[in-house]
Order: C-alpha cells, then structure tokens, then sequence
C-alpha cells in the first residue's frame, strides 16, 4: 500500500493527562474497528488539539476555536465519515463557546472530546473559562460545559470522564464514537485532563470525581433529575462524572445528517458532479427560468 | 493623478414643467420610480412592470434603493425598460408611483419635463405638477380588505395610464400570484381590475403615453446573485454555509431551494465564522464549497482565509459588498472591499479575487471559480457588489455551453494506489501537490494550518520554510493564464479608456453610447481578474489610448491604486463615487466630456509605461 504520512511522537509533558484521552480514543476506535481512511480527527489550538499529528488518519488542524464548525462541515459533506473533533477547553469553551451551544443545537452526528485542565497550557498557565476562582488570580467562577449541555433541547449525549480513571473514560468515548457511527447524533464527552506543568490536579481530582451513576435512583434518561444531580454534586464540593445524560433512542431527534442526507453515499463531496451525470436535470432546471 | 468626485446627479435639477398636458407619444425606454414607506410593497410595483416589459420583448433593468429596516422609512424602486440592451439605471422618471408625499418630495427632481406622477390620495399631501390621484390604498382596503393590495391597483391603473397591453398585465398578474394560492390569484385580479377601473375614470389624457414593443429574445430576468447561485450549481458545487447578511443572502435563499435536490447541503450557520469554518471542513472533504457574505462577515471570514491559504483548501468567498465601514449603508451599492478582498488576513497566501460585471457573468464566474479553486488548491474571492447582486436584469437564458468539472489534481484511488508515497503537500514544479479527500485508502495526511513540511508535519525549518512560500506564492504567477480575461468593448482606435469591474459595467457601457454621439469613441476595459493584477492586459491597454478613467464606487480609487503599483502610467484618471447609490450614465460622459475641456493638453502622444513585474518573492 501506499505509504503515508506517520504519527509522530507527543509533544505533551511526560504525565500530561492528554496520553490518556488519547490512549482512550485510540481504543475506542480498535474496539469499533474504525478503519484509519474513515476516521478525520480535527483538532483545536492548544497542547490537546495537536492529538491529530499523533493518531493514524486524516488529521485536519483547525483555527483555534473553530474545530466544531470544520468538523460539521467535514461529516455533512461526507457523512460516512467517523469524524472526531478534540480540543482544550480554552478552545471549546472560551474562542469557541458559542460554537459549542450551536453544535449541541444542529446535533450533527460527531464526537466531541474536550480535553479540560482547567488552564491555558500551551501559553503556560493562565486562567481558562473552567479555572476556579483564585486560579492565576482569576476572580470569575468558572462555567460548566456539562450544565451548558443540558440546557440544550437536542443535547443528547453527555457525558464526562477523567483521564486518571482510563477504564471509565475509555467506555465513555467508545460509547460516544458508537452513538455516532450510528448517527444518532451529537456525542459530547469532556475529559478531565490535568496539566502536569500549570495544573497539576491528579489527587485532587482523583479525590472529587463523582461517578452520577452510583448515586441511588440515577436515571441518566431524566435530563431534570441529572441537571439537579450535577448542581447537587457540585455544590457538595465533588465533580460529576460518567455518563450524565442520554436521551432514550426512542425519543432522539433525528440528527442533522440523517435529515439532509438520509442516503450516506449520497452526499456532496460523494455524489457525481459531472455535467454529464446531471445535465438532464440541469437543463430542466436553467429551462424553468422566465 | 487626479481624483475627483462626481457629485449624485448632477444634470436632474428640476425640469420645468409644461405648460400643456403631455400628449400620447410612444417611448423606447422608460422609468417607473415607486416611492412609498418601507412594508408598503414597492418592489412588487417594480418587479410587475419588470414581469410585463419583459414580456412585451424590452431589455428590463430593476435596482431598488430601500433602508435596512422591514417596515418604515422611505424605500425606493425603479423599473426601467427599453428597446435597447440596457444595464444601468435612467437617469430621468417618466413615471413616479407616490405611496407616500416622500415619493414625490424626494422624487420629483427626477422626473422627466413629460413624465407623470400616479400618487395615493390618501397620503400625498403635496402632489406635484402633472399628478394623477386615485383612491389607491383607500379602495384597497374597503373593497379587498387589505391596503397592500394597493400595489396591483396601481399596476393596474398604470396599464391604463401608460397605454400597456391590458390581457398580457393581467397575466403577469395572474402568474405572479396564482402560484401562491386561489385566493391570492382571486383577489389580485381584482385589485388589478379595480385599479383599470379608477384610472379610467381619472381626468387627463389616457393613455399619457404608449411603450414599444421591444424584439429582445431569449432572455430570463435574474439578478447577479441569483445567477451566481446558479453557476454555482452547474459547476459542481454541492456545499453552501452561509450566514444571513444584506445584500448577499439571496444566494443562500436560492441554494436553499435547489441544491437539496443535488444531494447538497446549505447550512445557515450561527454566524460567518462558523459558515467559512464549516464550508473549509466541507471542502477538506472533497465537496465543492462556498460561503456568501458581504463587508463586515467577510470581514469575521479573514482569519479562515488565511487559513484556506495555508492549508490550502479550495474554497470559494463571494463578498457581496455594500457601503461600509462597519455596518455602512446594509442596503445601499458600493465597491469599497476590494483592498479588503485582496490584502484581508494576516500573513501571506496566493489568493484569486475575480468581478463579474453582470449577472450571465456571475453565472459563467461562478462556474471557473469551483475549477480554479481545485486546480489550484487556494481560496478565491468573487467580488459582487449591491447593485449586481440584487438588482433584476434581462439576461440571456442561462445555458450549459462550455460548462466543465475540472478537479485538478484530486486523486482517485486507482491513481493513489499507483503511488510509492503520498504527501499532502508535495513538492511540485506547479506548486500544487495531489490531493486526497478522507475515505481514500492511502491517503492519510496532515492538513494543518501551521507552517508545515510535504507530510503535513508542523515544521520550522528555515530551507522548507523558503520552499513553501515559494510553493504557494508561485500559483499566483503561474495561474494569470487560466484566470478570467478581461471584455475590451468599444472602439478599438479610441483614444479614451475606460476600466471597471462589477456593477458599473452597465453604466460605463452606456456612457461609451452617450460620448460617442458626441463624438467621443472609447474603448472599456472590463476588469474580471482583479487579483492578482493582470498587468499582461491592463499595460498594453493603457499604452493603447491616451487617458484612461478608471470608474469604480469608492473613496480611495482603489483599484486605480493596486492598478498604479504594478504600472507607472501618467494617464489614469479616476471617477468615484461613494454615495450609496449607483453611477447613472450621465455622470460619468459628463465627466469624461468636462475632463477633456479642461484639459485639452492631456492627450499625450505617448504615454510611457513601465510595469514592474517581479516585486518582493517575485510572483
């Protein structure tokens, strides 16, 4: 076969909890055997967006802030495709919050991963949009991408793991990239992800996360009874994790590929746009003009 | 150098007025200005008389001079017809319809010694000289219940007025309302019934005049946004995102009703960073993609440009311009982006930025820009503007001849899988590498927006650095020969030139008729590549005449300026104007005419010219 270009080595800090992100991408992917010529990973700016250039597939660097919209236009062009967008939280959460609402809203068939440390790694250290009160001298409570997601009608699959716990956070991706390749629509999974240079919060977290679904009565179908749980846990002074919110199948809105492009092999980087194969309809079209 | 300013209209100071009623007579080509507050419907006016002319054979020109607002404010349409092609606006009204005392206040210096005004009774407070009023929105509302039928009644008291066809006006009607439902097609017949009715019983003469038929053939009426819409889709473009924004949005509106049918996609996204991020994602992809905008989304669009530049992504931008800066005059014409156009983004990237001049150019630009976008792997901007965008024109029918997909060097599988090696951004004397779209077996690759080495890998080399630039910057030089080549029109032993671009093709087009019954023959430069500069053509045809004007709606001449950094020629002259609203072709023969008055020297025998061609990298 013909050779192409090969992964190479991280760039992240020995430690740095994107090798676990990436470690359960990559196992999500060989569980789902998800051939390299189907999977397109568009990463953000920052140190976790680079996760493209150390996987095997099509790698698509996008402008910081704006991997939501390029990955949506990636799967709408193509929508057999696995496409896989992963960016920091900086990135997702400040540039490109208002694209994060908005791709929860067009709930095009994709996964999200943020990879959160709280902080702006790769211009060492300052506060980001998650970084908690005291943090670099950061004087504004933090948002909540989770609490964000299930403020949004067609957000319906939520979900939030930690690098330190791989097990957890490999099954919550997996699940994620399955929800997808059965265009179901938007799979967001955030991952905490400690900066061992700027944030080293290993122990810290490993001592707060929260798995929602241990709690008695948990009904991750519920998204009222998830939202009080989140703010519940939170405001016990823990982090929610797991697999927050999903919407029953039965009660899915139609994704936005399965909409406009119910055929998969019908699709515009896909379909033939010689003249030939439309000049029929092509002149139809042109003679209805008056 | 000169720059000079042509102040708006400067030949429609108020007419004066006969003293006899006008007589019948039959005129070859007309205006009809419709007047009223915004919401009162006066594009419908205009597109009805646009409809009915177009149907009686006549070369129809619409343009509309409405706020940014639904309702309110004083909105303006003008319809002109004639016997000859025509692509401008009259300078002069034979007919003003007042919905409202504005109509007439702001109108009436426009309105030709014989023309006649049709006001509403119920608004006009001050009609002017030679006014015909009707109980128009009155009437509407107690025998149709609904005052906007006023717009049909007064069609239809025009068909009186101006001596039209009754049966062909009524079917115009007919066509334009029935499609909506029984009780529209009902009720509009009868407004326009209604309106025959009190025009007939209206003191003065009826007709005030009659309108020849014209013989044009084939033609379909569309505006350049619409057109472009359809190029776009002949030529194989199946992804649209777009975000809404006066005046470009009819583009996106006309996708959204025909592309599904392709198995495209048009997405309107939450804003034009998204709609140039999703059309890059799309166009990575392998689907031919385009984003429309006009100034300030193109502007939020300038990072993403640099980005398709680098990355080297095809994509098309068509900018739609509109006076600026800022949010400017939304709906009100200028050309004022085009340094935008040309130098937006930071860094440096080879660009196309192409300007249809009218709408079957739009259609036919539209088209070559989606094969030079992949054959050269780069973004190209088309450069619109209001007053082609959005204004309706007879065009000949849009048809499939010529019309080509060339991919350029996109792969197929059997081609890759001949390969020993496949690097996204290989090497090559042309600069541009073979490219792979995700799903191909093989061709895995790294497409980044950081400086990168032939794999795709980020790379700071300072040899592959050289390299890249080179491979990038290159395209632009080795491109000039398939970029769209100018139209010279006119005299070629003229010693008067004209250059321009985009919506003043109609008017410059028209002066060169005005001039040369004055005895003034010209020649005109229709510019189609603006970027990079076609000094091949632009400096033998600045040698070739004594005085160039080079007319374009802005402040700064801009494209008199990029055109004197490439050539160092002492006869070009600009004509500006940057009022919001369109050049007549009054303005720009009178200052041609005024020009060679004043300086009657300026004719020198021969201009040297002196054209740089290898600045800086040298592209």
């Amino acid at each position: 076969m013909v050779e192409h270009v090969k992964p190479i080595q991280p760039t992240w800090c020995p430690g740095c909890g994107d090798f676990g992100v990436m470690a359960a991408v990559k196992k999500g992917v060989l569980e789902l055997k998800i051939p390299s010529e189907n999977l397109v990973l568009v990463g953000g700016i920052g140190c976790s967006g680079g996760i493209h250039n150390f996987m095997d597939g099509y790698g698509f660097h996008a402008l910081h802030g704006r991997l939501l919209p390029t990955a949506i236009g990636v799967k709408l062009a193509n929508p057999k495709l696995t496409v896989v967008a992963i960016g920091g939280d900086g990135d997702g959460y400040a540039i490109g919050m208002g694209h994060f609402v908005h791709a929860l809203k067009k709930n095009t068939s994709i996964t999200y991963i943020v990879m959160n440390n709280e902080t702006y790694g790769l211009t060492k250290g300052q506060a980001s949009p998650t970084s908690h009160v005291g943090f670099e001298g950061n004087v504004e409570p933090p948002v909540d991408a989770i609490l964000t997601a299930l403020s949004i009608p067609a957000a319906a699959f939520i979900a939030r793991g930690f690098s330190g716990t791989p097990k957890e956070a490999t099954a919550l991706v997996t699940e994620a990239l399955r929800f997808t390749q059965e265009r179901k629509g938007f799979a967001f999974v955030e991952i905490l992800s400690p900066c061992v240079t700027y944030n080293d919060t290993y122990d810290l977290w490993r001592e707060k996360v929260e798995d929602v679904g241990k709690r008695p009565g948990y009904d991750k179908a519920d998204r009222g009874k998830a939202f009080s749980t989140v703010l519940d846990v939170m405001h016990s002074g823990k982090i929610p994790v797991g697999e927050i919110y999903r919407t029953p199948d039965d009660q899915l809105y139609t994704s936005l590929d399965r909409t406009l492009l119910p055929n998969p092999a019908e699709a515009p980087a896909t379909v033939d746009i010689s003249v030939a194969a439309n000049l029929a309809r092509y002149e139809k079209m042109l003679a209805s003009l008056e | 150098m000169s720059e000079s300013v042509v102040a708006a209209h400067p030949e429609h100071a108020s007419q004066t007025t006969p003293s006899q009623p006008p007589v019948a007579r039959v005129l070859r080509d007309l205006s009809v200005l419709t007047g009223g507050q915004g919401g009162d419907g006066t594009l419908t006016v205009s597109d009805l008389l646009a409809r009915y002319f177009h149907a009686q054979g006549m070369y129809v020109y619409n343009s509309r001079s409405v706020l940014s607002r639904i309702r309110g404010g004083y909105a303006a349409a003008s319809s002109r017809a004639s016997v000859e092609p025509t692509m401008a606006q009259k300078a002069l009204q034979d007919v003003i319809v007042a919905f409202h005392q504005d109509a007439i206040t702001f109108g009436e210096k426009t309105l030709s010694a014989d023309g006649f005004i049709l006001g509403d009774e119920k608004v006009v407070t001050n009609p002017g000289q030679n006014t015909v009023l009707l109980p128009i929105s009155i009437t509407a509302a107690s025998k149709l219940g609904n005052p906007l039928y006023k717009n049909v009644i007064a069609f239809g008291a025009l068909s009186v007025l101006m001596g039209m066809d009754r049966e062909v006006a009524r079917k115009v009607v007919e066509q334009r309302f029935g499609r909506r439902s029984e009780e529209a097609r009902a009720k509009n017949l009868s407004a326009f019934d209604i309106g025959v009715e009190l025009a007939a019983k209206s003191p003065g003469p009826k007709p005030r005049f009659s309108v020849e038929r014209g013989t044009a053939k084939d033609q379909v009426l569309l505006t350049g946004n619409q057109a472009l819409a359809y190029g776009f889709v002949v030529g194989g473009g199946r992804f649209f995102a777009g975000y809404p924004i006066t005046p470009a949005t009819p583009v996106m509106e006309t996708l959204m009703k025909i592309l599904p049918q392709y198995h495209g996609v048009v997405r309107q996204a939450e804003d034009e960073l998204s709609a140039i991020n999703m059309t890059l994602g799309a166009a990575y992809a392998g689907a031919r993609a385009m984003t429309a905008t006009s100034g300030p989304g193109f502007s939020l669009m300038t990072e993403a440009l640099g980005h398709a530049g680098e990355a080297e992504i095809p994509v098309v931008i068509t900018d739609c311009q509109r006076v600026g800066p800022s949010t400017g005059e939304p709906t009100r014409n200028e050309q004022s982006d085009l340094f935008h156009a040309v130098f937006a983004s930071h860094g440096e990237f080879p660009r196309f930025v192409l300007a249809p001049g009218f709408p079957q150019d739009a259609y036919d630009i539209g088209i070559q820009a989606l094969n030079l976008a992949e054959k050269w792997q780069l973004p190209i901007i088309l450069l619109l503007d209001q007053a082609l965008g959005e204004n309706m024109q007879t065009t000949p029918r849009l048809t499939l001849k010529g019309v080509s997909v060339d991919r350029g060097k996109l792969l197929s599988q059997e081609a890759l899988d001949a390969l020993a090696a496949y690097k996204r951004y290989e090497f090559t004397k042309d600069g541009v590498s073979p490219r792979t779209i995700p799903g191909m077996k093989g061709g895995q690759s790294q497409v980044t927006g950081n400086e990168h080495d032939e794999w795709g890998h980020v790379s700071v080399n300072v040899e592959n650095r050289k390299m890249m630039m080179a491979k990038r910057m290159t395209r632009l030089r080795l491109a000039k020969p398939d970029l769209p080549p100018p139209i010279i029109w006119g005299d070629e032993k003229a010693r008067v030139g004209f250059i321009g671009f985009g919506c003043t093709f109609g008017p410059i087009r028209e002066a060169q008729g005005l001039l040369k019954r004055k005895g003034i023959s010209s020649r005109f430069y229709q510019a189609r590549t603006l970027w990079p500069v076609p000094i091949e053509t632009l400096a033998p045809f600045l040698s070739s005449v004594d005085v160039v004007f080079v007319v374009e709606h802005n402040f700064m001449g801009q494209f008199a300026r990029l055109i004197r950094s490439f050539v160092t020629a002492h006869n070009i002259e600009s004509i500006v104007k940057y009022d919001g609203s369109s050049f007549v072709a009054e303005e720009i023969a009178g200052h041609v005419e005024q020009m060679m008055k004043e300086h009657a020297s300026y004719v020198p025998s021969k201009t040297p010219i002196v054209t740089y061609e290898s600045e800086g990298g040298g592209f």
